[in-house]
Order: C-alpha cells, then sequence, then structure tokens
C-alpha cells in the first residue's frame, strides 16, 4: 500500500472556514472531515464549531442527525448489508444473520481486533443485482450465505 | 493480431454482478479492446459482453472469464434485437444505455445529445414553459405534479439569485433508475438542467446525491468538469456552474424542503409549504427542486416537441416511465415503457415470472410508502390516474417482488420500524405514531396481540394519513394496511384472543 498524506483535523477544518460571501455549511465540514479523519469525534465539536462561526449546539445537532456521519473510528473494513426492500425479499437477512455469524459481531458492532464494523443500510440502488453487501466502497450482488467465508477473506 | 472491440458495462451493478473481475481477468488479453459503456438495465443478464456485427451489435450473456475464446471466436452470440427484455421496450430517456461511453461527450452529441438544448437556447424562456406544458409531463421523483406549473412560479418571480437543484437523492429501496443516468448518461442530466436554468433564470445548479451511491457522484463531478472544459456550461454568454454534493444518509433528506436544509448544512428536517421552493427555496432564493429522471426526460421533450411527448402514455400519464423491477423475480432490471401496460404484463412480460423455485406472493411498488398488491390486483394500468384511484402511488417507479416465504408481519414492522428511524421528528403523529406501530407489531410478533391491535393498528394508520406533515409520515400507514388488507389471517395468528 502506498501511504498518502493524510490531513489532520485543524488542516481539513481549515479548508472549509467559510469566505464571505459564501455561509458556513455544517454537513459539507463534517462530511469532509469524516474522509479524511474516517469518522468525526465529538470532542472536536468545539474547534468545529468556532472555525464555522456557529453554535456547538448546531454542529453537535447536525453530527447526530445524519446516520452515516459516525463519531467513533470503525473497524479496518466497514461491511454494510442492505435491508432495503428488494434486498430483503431475496432474503438479505439470511446473508446478514451469516456474516454475523461468521464474524461474531451482531449488526452495529466492530469485532474485538477491529478488522470489521457490521452495519446494516438501506437501499444501496444495486436491487436488480440484490442482495447487496458493500465492503468499504466494494459492493458485491447476489450475495449468497455460503460464500460469505469466502467474501470477507479478500479483507484482512 | 487481430483486435476485437467488446464492450462491458461498468455501472455499479454490473461491476457487483462480476464485470469488474472480467475486466481484471482481461487485462492483459491482445485479442481484445474492452469499451467500458453504460449499462442497458438487463441486470440479469449482467456482466454482459457485446461486440459489433453487421447491422448492431451481438451479446453474451453472464459471462466467465473463461468465456473469452467464445467470444471472440463470435460463437454463441445473441443479436441484441432477439433480446425480448429489450426489444419490448420503448428507450427514449435511456436509449444510449448499454451503447456509449458515459463520459464521451462527442459520442453523446453524435447520438442526438445537446439537441435540446439547443432547441431552447432558440426559444424564450416563456415559450421554454409552453413546450413543457403541452408535454404534460409530470415530475418523476414521487409527487407527479406538472413539471411547467413550477417553472412558471420560479420563472415569474422576481430575483437576482436563482437555483436549480437535481433531487438525486433516490431514497426508495428498490429503485436505481436515477444512479443509472448519473453513472451512465451523465450529460443528458446535465443537458436538463441546463434547459431548467434558461426557462427560471438561474445561474447556479446543485446536484444533491445520496452517500450510498459514491460512483455516480463522481461520475457526475468528472462530466461536469468535461462539460465546463467545453464551454457548455457558459452558454450564449450565460453563466451557470454546477456543483456535486453529498448527503449523510436520510430518507427524509430526499423531499425536497428538507433536502434545501440539508444542502445549506442544516438537519434535514421538513418545512411547511407554502412558500414553496419555487418561490422561496435555497437561502430563500426562487429554487426548482427536480428528481434526475425529470430533468434527464426534458432534452428530447425540447428536441422532439411538447407534442411527441404528449402523444406517448395515458390521459393523465403522459410519456414514458422507467420502471425498476426487483425482488424475487427471474428477471429484475430496469424498463422503460410508456405509460398503460398493467401491473401484470409488465411483471410477465419483463420480469419473467418468479426467481426459480419460488412463488408469487405480493408485490410493492412506488418504494417504502407505496401500496403492496396481491395476485388478484395485477390487472391495474401502470398510470397515475389508476394508482390514485386504490389509494397508491407509483413514486419513483420501483416494482418490488416478495415470495411465498415473506413473513407478512415482520416485512409491516419493518416498514414501521422504517419510519420511526427515518422520521424528521417535526410532526407527533410521525414521530410518535410510527414507534407506537412498530411496537404494536413487536407484540403480534410475540404472540401478545389482541383483537384490538389491529384495530389500533388502523386508527393509528388513518391518523397519520390524515395529520402528517409529509408524504413519510401520510404515506407510511400504506404498505401496513394493505398488508393487513390482503393477509389478514397472518396477522391474526399472533393475536391472543
Ligand atoms: C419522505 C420523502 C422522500 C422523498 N424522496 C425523494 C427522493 O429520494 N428523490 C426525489 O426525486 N424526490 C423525493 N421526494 C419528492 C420530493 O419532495 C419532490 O417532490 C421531488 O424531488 C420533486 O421533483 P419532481 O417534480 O421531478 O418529482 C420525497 C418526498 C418525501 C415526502
Ligand atoms: S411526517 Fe414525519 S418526516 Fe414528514 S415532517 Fe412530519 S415528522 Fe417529519
Ligand atoms: S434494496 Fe438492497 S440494493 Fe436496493
Amino acid at each position: 500500500m502506498t501511504t498518502r498524506h493524510r490531513p489532520g483535523l485543524a488542516e481539513t477544518l481549515e479548508t472549509c472556514r467559510p469566505v464571505p460571501p459564501a455561509k458556513p455549511n455544517i454537513l459539507k465540514t463534517l462530511l469532509a472531515l469524516q474522509s479524511a479523519l474516517s469518522h468525526v469525534p465529538t470532542s472536536a465539536i468545539p474547534q468545529i464549531a468556532q472555525v464555522l462561526g456557529v453554535t456547538d449546539a448546531q454542529v453537535a445537532g447536525v453530527l447526530s442527525y445524519y446516520s452515516d456521519l459516525r463519531t467513533q473510528s470503525p473497524g479496518r473494513h466497514l461491511i454494510r448489508v442492505c435491508m432495503g426492500e428488494s434486498c430483503t425479499a431475496n432474503h438479505g437477512g439470511r446473508v446478514l444473520r451469516a456474516i454475523q455469524d461468521h464474524v461474531r459481531v451482531a449488526a452495529g458492532g466492530t469485532t474485538p481486533d477491529a478488522r470489521f464494523t457490521v452495519e446494516q443500510m438501506s437501499c444501496a440502488g444495486n436491487c436488480a443485482v440484490s442482495p447487496t453487501v458493500m465492503i468499504d466502497e466494494d459492493l458485491c450482488g447476489r450475495v449468497t450465505p455460503s460464500e460469505v467465508p469466502s467474501l470477507l477473506e479478500r479483507y484482512r | 493480431m487481430k483486435t476485437t472491440r467488446c464492450y462491458l458495462a461498468n455501472d455499479t451493478s454490473s461491476r457487483a454482478a462480476g464485470a469488474g473481475r472480467l475486466a481484471d481477468a482481461w487485462s492483459d488479453r491482445p485479442e481484445i479492446q474492452l469499451i467500458r459503456t453504460s449499462s442497458r438495465g438487463a441486470f440479469f443478464l449482467e456482466p454482459m459482453v457485446e461486440r459489433d456485427v453487421p447491422n448492431g451489435r451481438e451479446a453474451w450473456f453472464n459471462v466467465l472469464p473463461n468465456d473469452l475464446p467464445r467470444i471472440v471466436g463470435g460463437v454463441g452470440g445473441t443479436p441484441i434485437a432477439e433480446i425480448p427484455f429489450l426489444q419490448q421496450q420503448a428507450r427514449f430517456t435511456f436509449a444510449n444505455f448499454g451503447i456509449t461511453e458515459p463520459l464521451a461527450l462527442d459520442e453523446y452529441q453524435t447520438r442526438g445529445g445537446l439537441k435540446g438544448l439547443a432547441a431552447a437556447q432558440s426559444l424564450s424562456p416563456e415559450a421554454i414553459v409552453e413546450a413543457l406544458r403541452i408535454s404534460r409531463l409530470r415530475g418523476r421523483g414521487g409527487a407527479a405534479f406538472p413539471v411547467w406549473k413550477k417553472w412558471q412560479a420560479a420563472q415569474q418571480t422576481g430575483s437576482e439569485l436563482k437555483y436549480v437543484v437535481a433531487n438525486a437523492d433516490e431514497g426508495d429501496a428498490g429503485t436505481y433508475c436515477d444512479r443509472m443516468i448519473m453513472e451512465g448518461d451523465p450529460f443528458r442530466l446535465i443537458e436538463g438542467m441546463m434547459i431548467c436554468a434558461r426557462a427560471i433564470g438561474a445561474t447556479r445548479g446543485y446536484l444533491y446525491c445520496r452517500y450510498e451511491y459514491p460512483a455516480a457522484a463522481r461520475t457526475m463531478r468528472f462530466a461536469i468538469q468535461k462539460a465546463r472544459e467545453a464551454d457548455l456550461l457558459d452558454c450564449d454568454d450565460y453563466p451557470f456552474d454546477l456543483e456535486v454534493v453529498t448527503g449523510a444518509g436520510s430518507y427524509v433528506c430526499g423531499e425536497e424542503t428538507a433536502l434545501l436544509e440539508s444542502l445549506e448544512g442544516r438537519r434535514g428536517v421538513v418545512l411547511a409549504k407554502p412558500p414553496y421552493p419555487a418561490e422561496s427555496g435555497l437561502y430563500g432564493k426562487p429554487t426548482i427542486v427536480s428528481n434526475v429522471l425529470t430533468f434527464a426526460t426534458i432534452p428530447n421533450i425540447l428536441a422532439n416537441g411538447g407534442a411527441w411527448h404528449a402523444s406517448l402514455g395515458t390521459e393523465g400519464s403522459r410519456g414514458t416511465m422507467a420502471l425498476q423491477i426487483g425482488g424475487r423475480v427471474k428477471q429484475p432490471g430496469l424498463v422503460e415503457v410508456p405509460f398503460g401496460l398493467t401491473l401484470h404484463d409488465v411483471l410477465d412480460r419483463f420480469g419473467g415470472g418468479m426467481a426459480p423455485g419460488s412463488r408469487f406472493k405480493a408485490v410493492q411498488v412506488g418504494g417504502p410508502l407505496g401500496s403492496l398488491f396481491p395476485e388478484s390486483q395485477l390487472d391495474i394500468p401502470i398510470c397515475y390516474d389508476a394508482f390514485a384511484e386504490v389509494g397508491a402511488i407509483l413514486g419513483h417507479g420501483g416494482i418490488v417482488v416478495y415470495d411465498d416465504e415473506t413473513d407478512m408481519v415482520e416485512l409491516a414492522r419493518h416498514f414501521m420500524a422504517f419510519t420511526a428511524d427515518e422520521s424528521c421528528g417535526k410532526c407527533t403523529p410521525c414521530r410518535i405514531g410510527s414507534v407506537r406501530g412498530r411496537e404494536i407489531l413487536e407484540r403480534i410478533q410475540a404472540g401478545e396481540g389482541t383483537a384490538e391491535s389491529l384495530d389500533l393498528l388502523k386508527d393509528l394508520g388513518e391518523t397519520m394519513k390524515a395529520t402528517s406533515l409529509c408524504a413519510l409520515g401520510g404515506r407510511a400507514p400504506y404498505p401496513v394496511l394493505t398488508a393487513i388488507e390482503h393477509f389478514p389471517e397472518e396477522f391474526k395468528k399472533g393475536l391472543t384472543h
């Protein structure tokens, strides 16, 4: 793997500092921070609020509202199992159970070795090739419970 | 050595079906040149590889890496013209799909792209709106409101600044046509937005794309950059700029006022209307929020005339609809047809019947807020009026088929839980009602329901329908109540007395 310079909190925040007449955008800022840091620590709220010129409560409100914003670092690999209607109709629930059994953690949790975080998601827009499992940015379709071990093997 | 040109789709679903693995496996094979196109939407055949033949293309289905010799040798291909799933469609908005490279602007133009924009440039803003009035196009995002009325309101509202916003939140589970457009024919969406900008006098546009669609956001950013470099955005000295913004996983942010709140960076909470966004939207300025499919339909209307569009479909539903078939069918995929076919026809002709080994139980049309239909009600024509008459919606065109292993009580609970999770919290019937609804269903599942539970659920549903501010609370009861209506025995099984 190549090592890239990963900008830190202060550096990323600086790129989000509003330049008048542009108004501060809390959501955009939090998404930029998450993309740089993998999550948005709640301890950073005062600093974010200060740079954007908004209140701590406003930042906290946005951070807690959106389900894709996370306040804790996920495992090295994020497994998201689609629970949308097309995947459910194609028995995606069985795939979720197979994944939970295999990595021995319930949806919402992270394995003790921090290798995997397992989550449920709603529709990934892959309904015609369902059931869908998203691992990091890879989308896997027509997943069967029996192929779960070999599928996860690729993610160390 | 002779090189054979082969075409392979590069959209998210084709890759999820294995197109990426093929491309990797063949990356160093000198006998082929692989062109990565959009997908035709016949996803049950993906990964599908095509090559040119004298009068069109031939295709190989569900291809594996070791099929390459057959393809290069031209053995066992099927002419595209002989694939019934594709041949029975009327492809207008999706005419380029499977054929072109998404980011090839020259190809887009060769195949008729930018003609609608050129036509719009020769018309006054009023005449553009008039063309849309004649076309009788209704919004494809769910509410089916006449497009021209919104545009006219924005056009007639005086303001220095106006905005065009493409709603690419595509939150309805079972829908994927917006994703296909953004990944597969991005310039069509840009063209549609630019026509709108011209009609209302907007100088700035945003595309609000859901977080779950990283590939779509990436393709759109590339396409916008290409359009900018080709001086397409500032047409006729008329400055226009476009930016892609991503959401962060909230279903209700697909609702237009919540979307605009989110675009300004706040919590995506629904606002009461009026004022309508067309008069006072983003940062208080006149704003058109329209669905991606709606915008993508507009270039053809300007190029071919409003009357052409109005000649397709049924009385109240003109044009074509992009139906997205999913769930337990043999042939899931995208179907563009004029309005008017029955649900049965669509499932039969395109869906191809049930997936092997499963039996039909119910079909849901219109996403998580849509009604369930049992086998006895499949003769309903696919158009806004027929659906409205029975209290159903077409929504964004999602069709999900459930098989006989589906537990209807669990499905109903899933819908109530979904609403409880996604409610923006602004009004009580939705915020509290959905939680109560979920709890009642959980009690029935645990065998603790009573005869009153179902009455309570129905009452709750009627209250939510009547008093919710937006369609999330207002329509959430429909899948639940239609499940009870058509499969009462399953709900009664869980009642103690
Ligand atoms: C809860 C809720 C979710 C919605 N989600 C979407 C969506 O994901 N995409 C969309 O285009 N419209 C969605 N809408 C409809 C929008 O409010 C709006 O009517 C639509 O974007 C207008 O575009 P159109 O006229 O092209 O249909 C949603 C509405 C509600 C109430
Ligand atoms: S119905 Fe639900 S989602 Fe819609 S405004 Fe009310 S609380 Fe928000
Ligand atoms: S329902 Fe799972 S991808 Fe759409």
